[in-house]
């Protein structure tokens, strides 16, 4: 740090001195030189005493920091064996130990996870998982967002102050479509073989979004794709019937959809299904329908973009989040709960 | 998207079905609906009644008392020997004659209707007694004005019920606005209006005017309009008319109440036709005050020219503010004047006033992309801007203008200023074909493949004909062309979409893909990561997940610099400005609030990923590295004052995950502190790298936290942690059993303990014992080395004791032949660690 004020500077120089040879370092905020620096800017006029007051200031918070930093090392542990097994000189039984098992728990969120996965593994579904980090690229453009589109105002995102060699920040991914275009690329080739393509991509989103008891800015989503030759609309309401029929334990659960809008698929879903017995709180015209995904047959243009001949393959894709269904299962009041690490939650999930 | 079922029903020439069923097929086939409204309650028992005498009450500076003709419709309420009813009314316009709108006793006031419901009673004022009262616009919700009663402005019978008389007997059915961000037709009436009939399998007439069937314009009084286009491809349609001579006033109360049951407040006859216009067709006009316009530029011709701003022109708009346009908007000027932020704002300077006698009328399509980054710049977010970037088609705007101009003729008594300006930027063979994009080729089987339906060409054809596409049918063969308002139908999945959603989406068949039997290969890092969790819980341990974002000052709190980290240039809150360089902070900035809760002793662990700005180009396609790790941090209150260290119990930790994934660990000492940020919070001399023994891969960090980091985060001193990296664990991971055959003989133990010098590591000594004892021991016999106890007795030596476990598979293994192996491994120990058996 070079002081500006002469007079700073030379009590600076002292007072670093005398620090270094203080035995308790933090003595040295009873220095008279000290002292005599903060009556000065007691008596100094306006416009002097901002410059005047700052290098006082940033001398007191210099001083602080080689105090700190001594007190971290007069706190510092003295060196251990690491290699070692356990500490000397203890009883058998002071020797540690691991917690009880009964106190362990696995998140809410990620057993559901786990749960929502073993049902698409068994339907012949591959897992993948999303990406925390992405590019315009995958996030819009692959997906038939055009540049500057309105619909990507939806979306919320976050965007990075660094950018990439486009020169475009990067984006925290507001779905896990984010992934759609990498897994179609990177499967495209199987097609030719008869092979379809079926994959599932759980992961974490974010919305620059306000929380309060529904709403997060850090969510979960589960993304699926399936694209084979003659795929039609109608085998997507299947598949997730098929899947919410089994994970609510409910044959042939009710199907029920809403035109919605999304770029990357055409036509595009909100998909709802009756709600299940377990669900309903009564027979109200509420409680009777749950929606629960957005999807879609996907848009040609982004089968395109991989490499896919839309004329040829067909195919459907899904998303919806996890944290609802969570809480519904649960009866979990608050969303916010999920990323607070509070014990008194997550141990009742033990 | 609010609509109103009265309006709608203008345009249909079929009756509607009932309000719940009507609300299930838009839901269905349409958007999603957020809400109805049921205008009728709002209005119950509100009656046309004229004012047939009007007096002073005396006593008073304002009121009247008036007595009105309700055409004896309303009960129970007093009356005189002529049937007429008393009411005392303050308003500065009541007077005999006049027709206007009463709340009877019991009536509520519509403006509190939904909030705190104001029921009107009979009571006395001065003495008088007032039954009910006449109304103003704003307690009619109809508008903001309060200075007096409204007035009816047409003949009507004493007695109407007025909610019928106005059509306010109503339902506003709110649709998710989202649903329609590519249908611009759908932000009006009208497209609605079509949609509703299409989803309900009848046929949609547009009216005339809309299909360009118009009377002619006369001009009458010549108004001189001069309009440029600058900007053709982000004006790609500019249209403008002059119109004279009008009377600004306010609307005819229908106009009045069409625009309020939307939410629309009604300020003057000229601007409402513009709102009502654009509520009707989606399509924003904006009116000028001609005059000022013209005066602008001293006189010769009002100008309106579409361009980009000049350096350092500024504008004020209508809401007030004055702003800088950003380089590249679509402003409206004169030759000399900017006077408006063009499909954004208009300026204020060319507002229609009261004093306002002749109007420019636009109607101009603007570039969709532009108009959202201008909205964005400058934080205005109107009507119109909602509309334009939907991207409204540049093919309606002269059956729009003229219906307008029309309509403003008869509503304000204007005549025709000018004809129609048409600064037309489209490629002609889009003017021509009247059609946005060519007429599109489809097979039926093409849209039957894609939704799983048997429809012929001629029921896609009826489906699509009841929005008034063209459709020609040969055969299987459909030609499809889009009506000019359609923007969003431009290849034949388009028009997949439109028959599937006319027909009804919600009756197609369900029906599985059909797959073949090849077992699914599970992702081995999820399945891994499933393992481990499960292994944690079965250790006590709780996971936790938070955020990916975390404070810059937790980062420098665990001496990790925010540099290094990717920030977010639009942070909810500096809490969650950097993505995190590690998960330990994360952890470690969870324990405090734990221990106070109450929990004194705990494992908290979470899987997820990290970012660093050094591997920025480091990971698939070159985007940043993603590193995914497992963190577990354990702590135990002060209080508990536990003898040993945290390390350990960690280690126990890394144990079982060792053990879950058949590996085996090794610890290395940290001679050195790598300029690593997520190294930085570890205590050097009492934490490890953790290596896999087998292939000597590093895996991770083990150790407790340094003295500044427990005191920034007010962690307890007996806290300690890891984290691994998941895809080294993977790499490392072993299926192999560590079975061995159970011996049939009995087996051996034995205690030994050496002291050794207190500078040598126990791993060396154990490693030693083992290799050693391998070497040695008699054939085929199972053996394990597992520590007991380590025993610190002065500065300078440790005595380490182990328990040896020994079986024979081919004999009993006698105590002398245990006592020579201990001796040979003794010597041994003796000359190669100077370790002496105790």
């Amino acid at each position: 740090m070079n002081y500006q004020n002469p007079q700073i500077a030379e009590t600076a120089e002292l007072l670093l001195h005398r620090l270094s040879e203080l035995p308790v370092k933090s003595d040295i905020f009873k220095a008279a030189e000290l002292k005599a620096l903060y009556d000065q800017l007691r008596t100094l006029p306006p416009e002097a005493k901002s410059a005047f007051g700052q290098e006082v200031n940033a001398l007191r918070g210099a001083l602080q920091a080689i105090v700190d930093e001594a007190q971290a090392t007069e706190d510092a542990l003295p060196p251990l064996d690491v290699t070692a097994p356990f500490a000397p000189n203890l009883k058998p039984s002071e020797q540690p130990q691991l917690l009880p098992s009964e106190c362990g728990s696995i998140h809410p969120l990620t057993t559901e996870i786990t749960t929502i996965l073993d049902i698409f593994y068994r339907m012949g579904f591959e897992a993948v998982e999303s990406r925390e980090i992405d590019d315009e690229h995958h996030m819009f453009n692959t997906l038939n967002f055009p540049e500057g589109h309105p619909a990507r105002d939806d979306y919320d995102t976050f965007t990075t102050t660094q950018t990439d060699a486009s020169g475009q920040p990067y984006i925290a991914p507001a779905h896990t479509s984010t992934m759609q275009h990498r897994i179609l690329t990177q499967h495209a080739p199987r097609l030719e073989q008869g092979i379809p393509i079926a994959c599932v991509i759980p992961g974490r989103v974010f919305r620059n979004e306000d929380l309060d008891a529904t709403h997060e800015h850090t969510f979960y989503q589960l993304e699926g794709i399936y694209v084979a030759k003659g795929v039609h609309a109608g085998m997507l309401m299947a598949t997730l019937q098929t899947f919410l029929s089994t994970y609510f334990g409910q044959a042939n659960l009710k199907t029920k959809t809403q035109p919605f809008y999304f770029p990357f698929t055409e036509p595009s879903f909100e998909f709802a299904i009756e709600r299940p017995q377990i669900l309903r709180k009564d027979d109200s015209a509420e409680q009777q329908w749950l929606e629960l995904v957005g999807c879609g047959m996907i848009h040609p243009n982004v089968l395109r973009h991989a490499g896919i001949d839309p004329q040829v393959y067909t195919g459907f894709a899904w998303g919806f989040g996890i944290e609802r269904l969570v809480m519904m299962k649960y009866g979990i009041e608050d969303i916010r709960h999920f990323e607070a690490a509070k014990l008194d939650f997550l141990r009742q999930f033990a | 998207m609010k609509i109103s079922v009265n309006w709608i029903q203008e345009y249909l020439q079929f009756e509607l079905p009932s309000i719940d069923e009507l609300v299930t097929k838009i839901g269905a086939q349409l958007g999603a609906v957020e809400s109805v409204i049921d205008l009728t309650a709002q209005y119950q028992g509100i009656v046309v009644v004229k004012v047939v005498e009007c007096s002073k009450l005396e006593g008073s500076d304002h009121l009247n008392v008036c007595l009105i003709d309700d055409g004896g419709v309303v009960q129970g309420v007093d009356r005189n020997e002529q049937g007429l009813v008393q009411v005392v009314c303050g308003a500065p316009n009541v007077r005999a004659g006049i027709t206007v709108a009463w709340l009877p006793p019991g009536a509520t006031v519509p403006s509190s209707f939904g909030k705190e419901p104001f029921v009107l009673g009979s009571r006395e004022l001065r003495g008088v007694v007032s039954n009910g009262m006449l109304a103003s616009p704003k307690e009619l919700a109809i508008g903001d004005s309060h200075e007096g009663i409204l007035e009816i402005d047409f003949d009507c019978s004493p007695g109407a019920d007025f909610a019928e008389t106005f059509k306010l007997n109503d339902q506003i059915i709110d649709i998710e606005n989202k649903m329609f961000t590519h249908r611009p037709d759908c932000f009006g009436q009208l497209g609605v209006a079509r949609e509703i009939a299409g989803i309900l399998g009848r046929p949609f007439t547009s009216p005339d005017w809309w299909l360009g069937k118009q009377r002619p314009i006369e001009v009458q009084s010549a108004l001189p309009l001069v309009v440029k286009n600058e900007l053709p491809e982000l004006v790609p349609r500019f249209t403008a008319i002059a119109l004279a001579g009008v009377t600004i006033k306010p609307s005819p109360v229908w106009l009045q109440t069409y625009l309020s049951r939307l939410g629309i407040r009604p300020i003057n006859n000229v601007v409402d036709v513009t709102n009502y216009i654009m509520m009707l067709t989606g399509q924003p006009l904006h009116a000028y005050d001609y005059d000022q316009v013209r005066a602008l530029d001293g006189g010769e011709a009002a100008t309106l020219i579409a361009r980009n701003p000049r350096d350092s022109e500024r504008l004020t708009l209508l809401n007030g503010k004055t702003i800088n346009p950003r380089q590249q908007a679509i402003m409206i000027a004169t030759e000399t004047t900017l006077i408006g932020l063009g499909g954004v704002m208009g300026g204020a300077d060319t507002e229609v006033t009261e004093a306002t006698t002749n109007v420019i009328l636009e109607c101009a399509t603007f570039d969709m992309y532009s108009i959202r980054r201008t909205s964005m710049t400058h934080g205005i977010f109107s009507d119109a801007v909602t509309r334009f970037t939907k991207g409204q088609s540049p093919l309606q705007n002269t059956a729009i203008l003229q219906e307008a101009a029309f309509m403003i003729a008869d509503v304000a008594g204007a005549s025709f200023g000018s004809e129609v300006v048409d600064l037309n930027a489209l490629p002609e063979e889009v003017t021509a074909r009247g059609a946005l994009y060519p007429a599109i080729a489809i097979n039926a089987s093409f849209s039957n493949d894609r939704l799983g339906l048997n429809l012929t060409a001629d029921e896609m054809a009826g489906l699509l004909g009841n929005v008034e596409c063209a459709v020609s049918v040969d055969g299987d063969h459909l030609t499809v062309t889009m009506p000019f308002w359609r923007t969003d139908v431009e290849v034949r999945e388009d028009i997949v979409e439109e028959v599937g959603r006319l027909y009804g989406f919600d009756k197609l068949p369900l029906e599985l893909p059909e797959r073949s039997i090849v077992a699914v290969v599970k992702n081995s890092l999820l399945e891994t990561k499933r393992r481990l969790r499960e292994r944690l819980r079965r250790t006590g341990a709780n996971e936790v997940l938070t955020y990916s974002f975390v404070h810059g000052k937790l980062l420098e709190q665990t001496g990790q610099d925010p540099e290094l980290a990717f920030r977010l240039g639009n942070a909810l809150s500096p809490e969650l400005q950097y993505y995190r360089i590690s998960l330990m902070p994360s952890l470690l900035d969870k324990i405090h609030a734990n221990i106070k809760t109450g929990y004194d002793e705990f494992a908290i662990f979470e899987i997820g990923k990290s970012h660093v700005l050094q591997h920025k180009d480091d990971g698939e396609d070159g985007l940043p590295l993603e590193m995914e790790t497992l963190a577990l941090a354990y702590a135990a209150a002060d209080k508990l004052k536990k003898p040993g260290d945290a390390l350990y119990t960690a280690k126990k930790y890394l144990a079982a995950i060792a053990d879950e994934l058949n590996i085996e660990l090794k610890y290395v000492p940290i001679t050195e502190l790598p300029d690593a940020p997520m190294v930085k919070l570890y205590e050097q001399h009492r934490s490890a790298f953790v290596r896999d023994a087998a292939s000597d891969e590093f895996l991770g960090i083990v150790g407790e936290f340094t003295a500044v980091t427990r005191k920034n985060l007010k962690l307890p001193v007996f806290a300690a942690g890891f984290e691994l990296d998941n895809e080294a664990l993977l790499k490392v991971s072993g299926s192999h059993s560590r079975y061995q055959a159970l011996p049939r003989f009995p087996a051996t133990e034995q205690d030994v303990c050496f002291r050794v010098p207190s500078e040598l590591p126990y791993a060396e000594l154990h490693d030693f014992v083992i290799a050693t004892l391998a070497e040695i021991k008699p054939e085929q016999t199972k053996l394990s080395v597992a520590p007991l106890d380590l025993y610190q007795k002065d500065e300078a030596t440790k005595q380490i004791t182990f328990r040896l476990h020994l079986a024979s598979y081919e004999r009993t293994l006698t105590d002398k032949e245990v006592g020579v192996l201990v001796q040979v491994l003794a010597e041994k120990a003796q000359q190669t660690l100077n370790a002496t058996l105790v």
